[in-house]
C-alpha cells in the first residue's frame, strides 16, 4: 500500500484521527478540569468550563489527601495491598502451572486446559454467594486476605494462558540443553524458563495488578465495611452514590486513581500490545 | 524432552499445578456445584438458612461443616423444590407452552433467508466467474426476511414470548447489545487500524499513545462510568453543547432507548482500543509483497481490503472478537451499565429495566430480591450457554496446542 491515497482521502482520515483523539481524550481531559474547580459540583452552567479550566485551585486534592471526611489514601493503600499481593500470588501460581502445561507432557494436559478455560466461563457475579459463604466460614470474609484469594483465582486462568502462550514461543531447546546438562524440570524452570519469559511476567504483573486494582463487584460484596476498609473502586463508587454528589471530591480522586495507571499503561505500551497477541486471551 | 517417569513425575506436575488446581476447585468448581444443588430448592429471602440434618445441604454449606458448625440464624431452612425444577419451571416455563415454541418458530423461520443468502454467497465465491454479485444475494436475502417478518407476525412473537418471561426479555435484549455492540468496536477499530497502518499519516506514534490511554482507564470501568454518566445527566456536558445551539436536551438516561445508546457508547470507549491494538498487531504481520503483486495486477484499495487484507486478518481477530463477545465487554457486561443505570430506568415492578442485562439482572436477583434459588437456576442456564460458547471459541483459535505439536 504505497500509493499515496488522494488529498480528499487524506483529509477524511485526519478528521476521523482527530475525531477519535478527541473521544478518547475528552473524558479524562474533563476530569481533570473538574477537579480543579471548587464546590460540589462537576458541572459550571457556562459552557466554555466543560472544555477548558475557568478556574483552578488544588483544594480538592489537599481535601481527599487530608483523610476527613473521605479516607482516600487509606483507600488506596487497601487496593495497593490487596493488587500487589494478587499479582504476586498469581504470577508464584499461574506461571509455574502455565510452564507445567507447556513444557511437560502428562494425560490430560490439553483437557485440563480446554476445562480451566471452560469453568472459567461460569460467570463471577453468580459465584459471589458460595464465595462469600466459604470465605465467611474460614473467617476470611471481610478481610483483605479473602478478597486476595478470590482475585488470585480470578485472575488465575487467564494469567496461566497467557504464560502458556508466551513459554509456546520459546524453543525448547535451550532447556534440552539445560537438561542434558543435569538440570532438572525444577531447575529448568527457575534457571532458564523463567529469565527468558521476563517480558511475559512484566505483562503478566500488570494485568494481574489492574485485574485487582479495578475491580468492584466482589470487592463491594466480600469487603462489605467500615469505610476504612474498602478498596479504592468501592469507596468512590459510594463517594458517587450519596445524596449530593460531591463531584469536585470524585473528580480530584478520579484523577489521581486514573493519571498513574495511563502513565503506567503508555510506558508498558509495545509489551502489552505484544503479550496480548502473543498469549491470544483478552485481558 | 529427557525422560523422567514414574512416581517423581507425577509429585513434579502436582508441584507445578497442584495449587492452581487447589483454587479452582475451591473458588471455581466448587461455587458452580454450590448454584446447581441450590438451583433445586426454594432458597429466598424468606427461607434463607441451610437445613444441616439434609445429608447434601449438609455436605454443600460450609457452615454445616462440623469444623465451621455454627448456629443457624432466624428463618425457615430451605428445603428442595417440590418439583424439582420448578425454578427452572418459572423462569423458562412459559417458552415451552404451545404458544411460546410457536413465537420462537416464527423468530427462526425469519432469520432464515440471512442464513441461506450467507451459504449461497459462500459457494458462488468458489466459481471462478460468478454470475451474480454478492449484494444483489444479500438484498434477496434482506428482502425476504423483511417479508417473513411481515407475514409471520414477528412482533407479535416477540410480545408473546416477552409476556411469558423476564427471562426471554434479559437474554434476548443481552444478545442483541451484543450483536450491536461488537460490531461497532470491532469497525471503529479496524477503521482507527487502516489509517494509522498507512505510511503517509503524520504523527502516528502520537495517535497510537492517545489510543492507550482509554484503555488503560478501561481497567478503572467504575469510575470512568460514572464520569461518563455525568455527560449524559440533564445538566451533563452534552445537553449544554445542545442548548448553546439552541435545542432542548433530555434525561439520556432516563429513557431506555438512550440509555442503552449511552452504554454502546460508552462501551465503545473502554473497548476501541484494544480493538485496535489487536487489529494494528496483526495488520503489521502481513506481508508487504502481497499488496505489491496486488498493485501490479491493477487491484484497487478496496479489491485489495477485502480479499487480501480482511481474509488475512481473519484468523488472529476472529478469536478475539469471539473473546470480546462471550466476555465482560460483551454478554457478560457489568460494571459499566451497574455504574451508570443500574439497570434503569424502570419499565415497572416485576419487569426488568430497560438496560438490565443478563449479569446485572442475575446481581439483582440475588443481592436485592436474596433470590438466591431462582439466580442459581438462572446460573445454571447461562453457564450451559458460556460454557458452550467458550469451547466454540476454543474451535476457532485452536490455541491448546503445546510447545511440541
Amino acid at each position: 500500500m504505497s500509493r499515496r491515497p488522494r488529498p480528499l482521502v487524506m483529509v477524511l482520515q485526519y478528521v476521523f484521527l482527530g475525531f477519535m483523539t478527541l473521544f478518547a481524550l475528552y473524558p479524562i481531559w474533563f476530569v481533570i478540569i473538574a477537579s480543579g474547580r471548587v464546590g460540589s459540583r462537576l458541572y459550571t452552567l457556562n459552557l466554555l468550563g466543560m472544555f477548558i479550566p475557568t478556574e483552578w485551585s488544588f483544594e480538592n486534592y489537599q481535601l481527599m489527601l487530608s483523610g476527613t471526611p473521605y479516607p482516600f489514601l487509606t483507600w488506596m493503600r487497601n487496593s495497593l495491598f490487596v493488587a500487589g499481593l494478587t499479582t504476586v500470588a498469581c504470577l508464584l501460581i499461574a506461571t509455574s502451572a502455565a510452564f507445567a502445561f507447556s513444557r511437560f507432557r502428562f494425560y490430560g494436559r490439553e483437557f485440563g486446559l480446554v476445562l480451566l478455560l471452560a469453568i472459567q466461563a461460569f460467570p463471577g457475579v453468580l459465584s459471589l454467594v458460595p464465595v462469600a459463604q466459604l470465605l465467611t466460614a474460614f473467617q476470611l470474609y471481610a478481610s483483605h486476605w479473602g478478597l486476595i484469594l478470590a482475585y488470585t483465582v480470578g485472575n488465575l486462568v487467564f494469567t496461566t494462558w497467557l504464560m502458556k502462550g508466551y513459554f509456546d514461543t520459546i524453543p525448547v531447546e535451550i532447556e534440552e540443553a539445560a537438561m542434558i546438562d543435569g538440570c532438572g524440570p525444577i531447575q529448568s524452570f527457575l534457571l532458564v524458563g523463567l529469565p527468558m519469559a521476563k517480558p511475559a511476567l512484566a505483562v503478566t504483573a500488570l494485568l494481574a495488578f489492574m485485574g485487582g486494582w479495578g475491580e468492584y463487584v466482589f470487592a463491594s460484596v466480600l469487603i462489605p465495611a467500615p469505610d476504612a476498609r474498602r478498596t479504592l473502586m468501592v469507596g468512590m463508587y459510594s463517594l458517587a452514590n450519596t445524596q449530593s454528589i460531591p463531584w469536585g471530591y470524585f473528580a480530584a480522586g478520579a484523577v489521581m486513581t486514573i493519571i498513574p495507571v495511563i502513565l503506567v499503561y503508555t510506558y508498558f505500551q509495545k509489551y502489552l500490545v505484544g503479550g496480548l497477541t502473543l498469549g491470544g486471551v483478552k485481558g | 524432552m529427557v525422560s523422567w517417569s514414574g512416581r517423581r513425575k507425577v509429585l513434579t506436575i502436582l508441584a507445578f499445578i497442584g495449587p492452581t488446581i487447589l483454587g479452582i476447585l475451591a473458588l471455581n468448581i466448587y461455587p458452580i456445584i454450590y448454584n446447581v444443588y441450590i438451583s433445586f430448592t426454594n432458597r429466598n429471602q424468606y427461607h434463607p438458612n441451610p437445613d444441616c440434618s439434609i445429608f447434601l445441604t449438609s455436605i454443600i454449606e460450609p457452615g454445616c461443616w462440623p469444623m465451621f458448625r455454627s448456629d443457624a440464624g432466624l428463618g425457615t431452612p430451605y428445603v428442595l423444590q417440590d418439583p424439582l425444577l420448578e425454578n427452572y419451571d418459572s423462569l423458562i416455563g412459559k417458552l415451552f407452552t404451545g404458544d411460546g415454541v410457536l413465537a420462537m418458530l416464527r423468530l427462526v423461520l425469519v432469520i432464515v433467508p440471512l442464513i441461506v443468502a450467507g451459504q449461497v454467497n459462500k459457494r458462488l465465491e468458489r466459481q471462478l466467474d460468478r454470475q451474480v454479485p454478492s449484494y444483489l444475494v444479500w438484498l434477496g436475502g434482506i428482502a425476504l426476511t423483511v417479508l417473513l417478518v411481515w407475514v409471520l407476525d414477528a412482533g407479535g412473537a416477540m410480545k408473546t414470548l416477552q409476556d411469558g418471561s423476564a427471562f426471554f426479555i434479559v437474554i434476548f435484549r443481552t444478545l442483541l447489545f451484543v450483536a450491536i455492540t461488537v460490531p461497532i468496536n470491532y469497525i471503529f477499530g479496524l477503521i482507527l487500524a487502516l489509517i494509522l497502518n498507512g505510511e503517509h499519516i503524520k504523527g502516528r506514534t502520537f495517535f497510537r499513545s492517545v489510543m492507550i490511554i482509554p484503555w488503560a482507564a478501561s481497567t478503572m470501568f467504575i469510575i470512568m462510568s460514572l464520569i461518563w454518566q455525568f455527560f449524559f445527566r440533564e445538566q451533563g456536558t452534552i445537553n449544554q453543547i445542545i442548548r448553546a445551539f439552541g435545542g432542548e436536551g433530555t434525561a439520556w438516561l432516563a429513557n431506555g432507548n438512550y440509555a442503552m445508546a449511552a452504554i454502546i457508547l460508552v462501551n465503545l470507549w473502554f473497548s476501541f482500543p484494544f480493538c485496535f491494538n489487536i487489529i494494528l498487531g496483526s495488520l503489521q504481520s502481513i506481508p508487504v509483497d502481497q499488496y505489491e503483486a496486488a498493485d501490479v495486477d491493477g487491484a484497487t484499495y478496496w479489491q485489495q481490503l477485502v480479499n487480501i487484507t480482511l481474509p488475512l486478518l481473519r484468523p488472529s481477530v476472529l478469536p478475539a472478537i469471539v473473546l470480546s463477545a462471550i466476555g465482560a465487554g460483551g454478554f457478560q457486561m457489568f460494571g459499566t451499565v451497574w455504574a451508570m443505570t443500574a439497570g434503569g430506568p424502570s419499565q415497572g415492578a416485576g419487569v426488568p429495566g430497560a438496560t438490565e442485562l443478563v449479569m446485572v439482572y442475575a446481581y439483582k436477583q440475588v443481592f436485592q430480591f436474596n433470590a438466591y434459588a431462582k439466580a442459581g437456576a438462572f446460573a445454571v442456564i447461562i453457564f450451559a450457554f458460556l460454557f458452550i460458547a467458550t469451547l466454540y471459541s476454543l474451535r476457532v483459535t485452536r490455541i491448546t496446542k503445546g510447545a511440541y505439536e
